[in-house]
């Protein structure tokens, strides 16, 4: 299949992205992230294409449907959403530090989609479960939702490792002023994060309920979806309270992508539910 | 006298509690860990299953916690309660003062008005009313018309954008309660149970898991039929049941209901969820003669003789088998002559090749073809809170919406003459969002300046964001 390996050629240049991005941040060359940046579109675009050439192969076998129905799809599609959000924001951020972060965590799963041996890149044909309309826009919120924390989740841990510096260096306006930035991206990304989660649930809820008769049955995966939802919840109210600013905020962000990623793998891995297909 | 201002001491203690902050904080907190605990413990299993996992005592403890249906336990149900009090108390609080600035006017008096530490602009031109078009004609770029008040020598000015985005928050934390009211009527007055009905069959009632019996109002269900269809590899592509509703004994309408595409009369739901075979309505099967070589092929029929006339040989179909040791259906026959005493065969109909009658000397025989006698299992709901809970989504969406991606800006001017031309004074405001506020304050003066054909460089800016 031509778009399974276009995702191995993707894996690859998101590896040289990271690593192009981790030599801006210790050289600190304005010129390599230029050439970062670069690079991530090109892998970016190429990335696209796999997706675009696996719905059309799986339209060549007869039995099409957009590829968003297993694991290694979704895994495909989730290193998408980061890429494509981090990009979007690259131009918004104080500095271009954050993709040294962003770009490990793309390649991580998109690595994790090719080449990991439990994770098969063979296209299925739709079980009855899946035929339906509701699956896009789910899927969609959803893992734009996840891909919002991912990247929030990066910030905070930048957020951490600035903190630490500071703390070394001497107080300086400059770099307070760079912590309180990193602040405020942390709280966007997670304030587009929130509502697209909100959607992603309810259309969970919708199709649940379209399909089963239960909009809502504390199933393991719906469970821990509401979970992040409420983390996600407290770090926006926590905001509004002084003492919570800062570094405390930068870790409940990075709690609340644990929680994402237990949603994601963990319930799969380790709990049991209807949701046993992604 | 005494009592009533203790009570109310203590209601206004009360009240400060539950729109705390604080509480709603710790409440998240709670409900976010005590929810882990019902993903972990499997909810609502049998005795019997728990007890594979867990010590006698353990159960017992968590029996007791009401941790094996914890989502309906009386303090699962006392958190969110709590959670609403709070979503009430703080909204309301909230809202006081959220009222407060939107209906807040311009202060007039100068202590008050330096206060707010405005930013200053100095204005060339001597003419007040070609001043006021310039400023208007630019403001009018980034905001709805001004709104102006005159004072005195002064001009006061005010413009605003995005005072519905304030709503936002609370259409949110009313959502919520929105959608808990529908859960709380969905539980209160649905039901939710399952229905086994085999093809032929009729029902008109359902078995709750408690035992409760539950009528269909005027209605009964019949099973038409029930199909399963296949990939080429095998995957189960669809099941299939088609429904007949009758009423007095007349057919109103045929419908199938599939995965994903259920059927809904009368307020009650009906969702395709399961299927098994509980028989076999017809088997082909290919008999060879052993001694003669001659083979057949003919279709046979459960609790039958089926007879082949020419060779007064007569199969009879035994015993269906829904799951022979983990083979799936089976089918025990005998087949018998006119010569001799019968032979008996097991065939296995999923796996044709296969068959036990090794001892048998006269007959092979094979499973060619074979329609199955399904059930098929459906979810049977009433759940009169839906539409609730969809009009509480589609608040939270709105709400959400308006709340982060919108802001609400403001600014307060005020214009008055200075030696050689006027100064304008700007209070800038907003909710959110200082950077992009600032952002546009600087776009804004320097668009004036411009209007003004002041070069930007010879202005003082007074005070910032």
């Amino acid at each position: 299949m031509i778009s399974a390996q276009l995702v191995r050629i993707v894996t690859f240049l998101y590896l040289g992205s990271s690593i192009i991005y981790i030599t801006y941040m210790v050289f600190q060359l304005e010129k390599v992230a230029k050439i970062a940046s670069r690079w991530t579109w090109i892998a970016f675009l190429l990335h696209s294409a796999a997706i675009i050439m696996r719905w059309i192969e799986s339209y060549q076998m007869g039995i099409g449907h957009a590829p968003l129905t297993n694991m290694y799809e979704s895994l495909v599609f989730y290193s998408w959403c980061i890429t494509l959000l981090y990009l979007l924001w690259e131009k918004k951020m104080p500095s271009r530090l954050s993709g040294a972060l962003v770009m490990p965590l793309a390649f991580f799963f998109i690595a994790y989609a090719a080449l990991a041996p439990g994770v098969s890149a063979q296209i299925d044909p739709l079980i009855p479960a899946l035929q339906s309309n509701w699956l896009h826009a789910h899927v969609l919120t959803c893992f734009l939702s996840y891909a919002s924390f991912t990247i929030s989740c990066a910030l905070s841990i930048l957020y951490l490792i600035k903190e630490g510096q500071k703390k070394e260096g001497q107080n300086n306006h400059q770099q307070n002023f760079g912590l309180e930035n990193l602040e405020t991206l942390i709280y966007k990304t997670i304030a587009l994060g929130f509502p697209l989660l909100t959607i992603g649930i309810i259309t969970g809820a919708g199709w649940a309920n379209y399909a089963w008769g239960s909009y809502w049955s504390w199933d393991p995966k719906e469970t821990w979806s509401l979970i992040t939802w409420f983390i996600y919840a407290l770090f926006l109210h926590a905001r509004l309270r002084r003492e919570w600013r800062g570094k405390r905020l930068a870790i409940l962000s990075i709690v609340g992508f644990g929680a994402v990623l237990f949603t994601y793998f963990g319930v799969n891995y380790v709990l049991s539910g209807l949701h046993s297909y992604v | 006298m005494v009592q009533e201002e203790k009570s109310t001491k203590i209601f206004l203690q009360l009240s400060e509690h539950l729109s705390s902050l604080k509480l709603t904080i710790s409440l998240l907190l709670i409900l976010a860990v005590v929810s882990i605990f019902g993903t972990v413990i499997p909810q609502n299993a049998s005795p019997q299953e728990y007890l594979q996992f867990y010590k006698l005592p353990t159960y017992k403890i968590l029996k007791i916690l009401g941790l094996l249906d914890m989502y309906h336990a009386p303090w699962f149900f006392f958190l969110l309660g709590l959670l609403s009090l709070n979503l009430i108390f703080c909204s309301w609080k909230r809202f006081k003062s959220t009222w407060k600035i939107l209906t807040s006017s311009i202060p007039r008096e100068e202590s008050s008005w330096q206060k707010l530490s405005p930013r200053g602009l100095f204005l060339t031109g001597s003419n007040e009313e070609e001043i006021l078009m310039k400023v208007k004609k630019v403001l009018a770029q980034f905001y709805p018309p001004l709104k102006i008040q005159r004072a005195q020598h002064m001009l006061f000015l005010s413009a605003e954008k995005g005072k519905f985005s304030r709503w936002g928050v609370y259409f949110i934390h009313l959502s919520i309660l929105v959608i808990l009211t529908g859960a709380l009527i969905g539980f209160y007055t649905g039901f939710r149970g399952h229905l086994n009905i085999k093809e032929g069959e009729r029902a008109d009632r359902i078995f709750l898991k408690n035992g409760q019996e539950i009528f269909f109002p005027g209605f009964s269900v019949h099973l038409e039929n029930f199909s399963v269809s296949y990939y080429p590899t095998g995957v189960p592509r669809e099941f299939k049941s088609v429904i007949s509703i009758f009423e007095n004994g007349q057919k109103i309408l045929t419908v199938p209901i599939l995965v994903n595409q259920p059927f809904s009369y009368k307020g009650i739901a009906f969702y395709q969820a399961s299927y098994g075979i509980v028989g076999l309505k017809k088997v082909i099967l290919d008999i060879e003669d052993l001694n003669s070589g001659r083979k057949f092929t003919l279709p046979a029929f459960l609790d039958k003789e089926n007879i082949i006339p020419e060779n007064s040989w007569s199969i009879r179909l035994n015993r269906f088998l829904p799951d022979f040791q983990g083979l799936g259906p089976a089918l025990q026959i005998n087949i018998s002559d006119s010569q001799g005493p019968a032979e008996n065969f097991l065939l296995l109909l999923n796996h044709p090749d296969f068959s036990a009658g090794e001892k048998a000397k006269k007959f092979r025989v094979r499973v060619k073809e074979w329609t199955p006698f399904y059930f098929s299992g459906l979810q049977v709901t009433k759940d009169p809170g839906v539409g609730v809970v969809w009009l509480g989504c589609s608040l939270m969406i709105l709400g959400f919406y308006l709340t982060f991606f919108h802001t609400h800006r403001r600014l307060w001017m005020k214009l008055s003459a200075a030696r050689n031309g006027f100064f304008l004074e700007i209070v800038p405001y907003s909710n959110r969002d200082r950077q992009n506020l600032e952002k546009e304050l600087k776009e804004l003066e320097r668009s004036l300046l411009e209007e003004f054909s002041i070069p930007a460089s010879g202005q003082k800016v007074k005070g910032e964001v």
